[in-house]
């Protein structure tokens, strides 16, 4: 308990004693979690606006017009496919009926037809847009499946922008955490190197090294942890403001928008959470490393 | 604390000998002093006792502890039981005296009211209470001194390491530290003490250990020295 004491104590000493570096830390560390958080929410949205696009992808099979057909056994034999993830079926009279109201006035012509030209049909959902492609195969490949309808070239572009997004948001999360953890590294390192003649000093004089590290690492972690919170602060005062913006803007964007106050604070409090780790991890590594270094007899 | 040098060379990088084959043994009470011209490797010396630098070859044994075979994670605790007064002082600047005196002992995890009682007493001991509130830019280099001293002696260590304690002192202020550190070696403290300060050696006659270029030359009881 005493020593906790004094260790504390320290800290607040280098804390008061180095306020400029100090700042510098915070100042820092919050802006670059600031951008993390930012970024991440970016990707999220991203995410989810191409997964409503991907959840909207419809591929239509359409079955020989054959009488004898079992319908209940081909719609459980394309139940059962991997990527089918919702799936409706059209008798030909649904169909009709369906094709009537979209022509509207003109559904009259339909009546010149004779007989309804329609098959049974199944309108099949996917999870994901690179699910289409192999789905087509396969129901291409059932001889019961006489035309398989899907919008090919939208398929690929969503499918392309999928993977490319998700690479991009990890690769923008990754270089986030990356320049983040530099950024605390090399501030933490700079306020130690301004105190390496004490930090010698305090070993000289039969300071542990434990000692002499822990009020550096608290300090570190400290200064992360109250730089996500400003940075936290800073993305629930500037999120909301740019959501409803677009809202107002793009309302097609509406429901593929995160906009749950609570999902954000609870994005707030990680990202708080991950700043202290990251902070402790950075000030651990770099204090340890430091001081090994310096107290490394020649 | 007795210490003890077999065959101790010291060769810094790349090379530059500092200490050759140095051979002596310090009984534990013992007041030694280290003379020698700038150079001649009585810092060294002293830095080996302190286990701040390994020999090249060698064993420095103080107080039985093979200072080679000492684990990093022991070090602190070894260095709890010797006093080091540097050249420079080594204080720690953005501290106040007392807390710089206060320091070794929290640095032990002793409990607070002990450390007051202790540090006040030191302070005392070196005449500097009214001062204990300064930083130390705000003192003069014999207050400085007198401050590492005082640092020193909080452990109640049982070996004192002095460099050049009077280096930078005026007669007056020089003679009242060799006071503080005859007193502390009548305690029954080991002190090893560095200097050129002829009057200061040929004073008290005290074990004289010579050296010149890192080798050495004498090692005499009651001994003087001349420069």
């Amino acid at each position: 308990m005493t020593t906790l004491k004094y260790i504390l104590r320290d800290m607040w000493r280098l804390l008061v004693h180095h306020w400029v570096l100090g700042l510098l830390t915070l100042i820092t560390a919050g802006v670059m979690l600031w951008i993390l958080g930012i970024t991440t929410l970016f990707s999220l949205n991203l995410e989810n606006l191409l997964s409503r696009l991907e959840s909207e992808l419809i591929v239509q099979a359409y079955l020989v017009k054959d009488n004898t057909l079992d319908i209940d056994a081909i719609a459980q034999k394309i139940q059962s496919l991997d990527y089918v993830y919702a799936m409706k079926i059209y008798s030909p009279s649904d169909s009709l009926a369906k094709l009537q109201e979209k022509m509207g006035s003109q559904s009259r012509a339909l009546e010149m037809l004779g007989d309804n030209p329609i098959p049974y049909n199944f309108e099949i959902h996917v999870h994901r847009a690179e699910d289409v492609e192999p789905l087509v195969e396969e129901l291409n490949a059932m001889p019961e499946v006489d035309d398989v309808v899907y919008a090919g070239m939208v398929v690929r572009r969503i499918s392309a922008l999928s993977r490319i997004s998700s690479r991009v948001a990890l690769i923008m999360f990754v270089l986030s955490v990356i320049i983040t953890a530099l950024v605390v590294y090399n501030t933490i390192h700079i306020s130690l190197y301004s105190r390496r003649e004490e930090i010698g000093i305090m070993y000289l004089v039969g300071a542990t090294r434990a000692y002499i590290a822990t009020p550096f690492v608290l300090e570190g972690t400290l200064l992360s942890l109250l730089g996500a919170v400003i940075a936290a602060a800073g993305i629930m005062v500037a999120y909301f403001p740019g959501i409803t913006l677009i809202q107002s803007n793009l309302p097609f964007l509406n429901s593929s928008l995160l906009t749950d106050r609570n999902v954000i604070l609870r994005f707030c409090a990680l990202l708080a959470g991950f700043g202290a780790t990251l902070g402790w991890v950075c000030s651990y590594l770099v204090v340890a490393r430091f001081i090994n270094s310096i107290t490394r007899p020649e | 604390m007795d210490i003890n040098f077999s065959g101790v060379t010291k060769v810094f990088e790349p090379d530059i000998t500092a200490l050759y084959d140095i051979n002596l043994n310090i009984e534990q009470g013992e007041f030694v002093y280290v003379v020698g011209q700038t150079g001649s490797g009585k810092s060294t010396l002293l830095r080996l006792i302190t286990r701040e630098i390994l020999p090249s070859m060698g064993v420095v044994t103080v107080g039985g502890n093979n200072l080679r075979k000492m684990r990093r994670a022991d070090v602190p605790y070894y260095r709890r039981d010797v006093g080091l007064v540097a050249q420079d002082f080594k204080l720690i600047p953005s501290l106040t005296v007392y807390e710089n005196i206060a320091f070794v002992m929290e640095a032990m995890s002793v409990p607070k009211k002990i450390v007051a009682e202790r540090t006040k007493d030191v302070i005392n001991q070196v005449g500097l209470w009214r001062r204990r509130a300064m930083r130390p830019a705000q003192l003069s280099g014999g207050e400085q001194q007198r401050v590492a001293i005082a640092r020193a002696l909080a452990n109640s260590p049982s070996l004192f390491i002095a460099d050049e304690p009077t280096g930078n002192l005026d007669f007056h202020t020089a003679a009242e530290v060799m006071k503080i550190l005859f007193a502390i070696n009548a305690a029954g403290v080991t002190v090893v003490m560095s200097t050129h300060n002829q009057s200061i050696v040929n004073s008290s006659r005290q074990r004289v250990i010579e050296l010149e270029n890192g080798a050495l030359i004498r090692d005499e009881k009651g001994g003087s020295y001349s420069g």
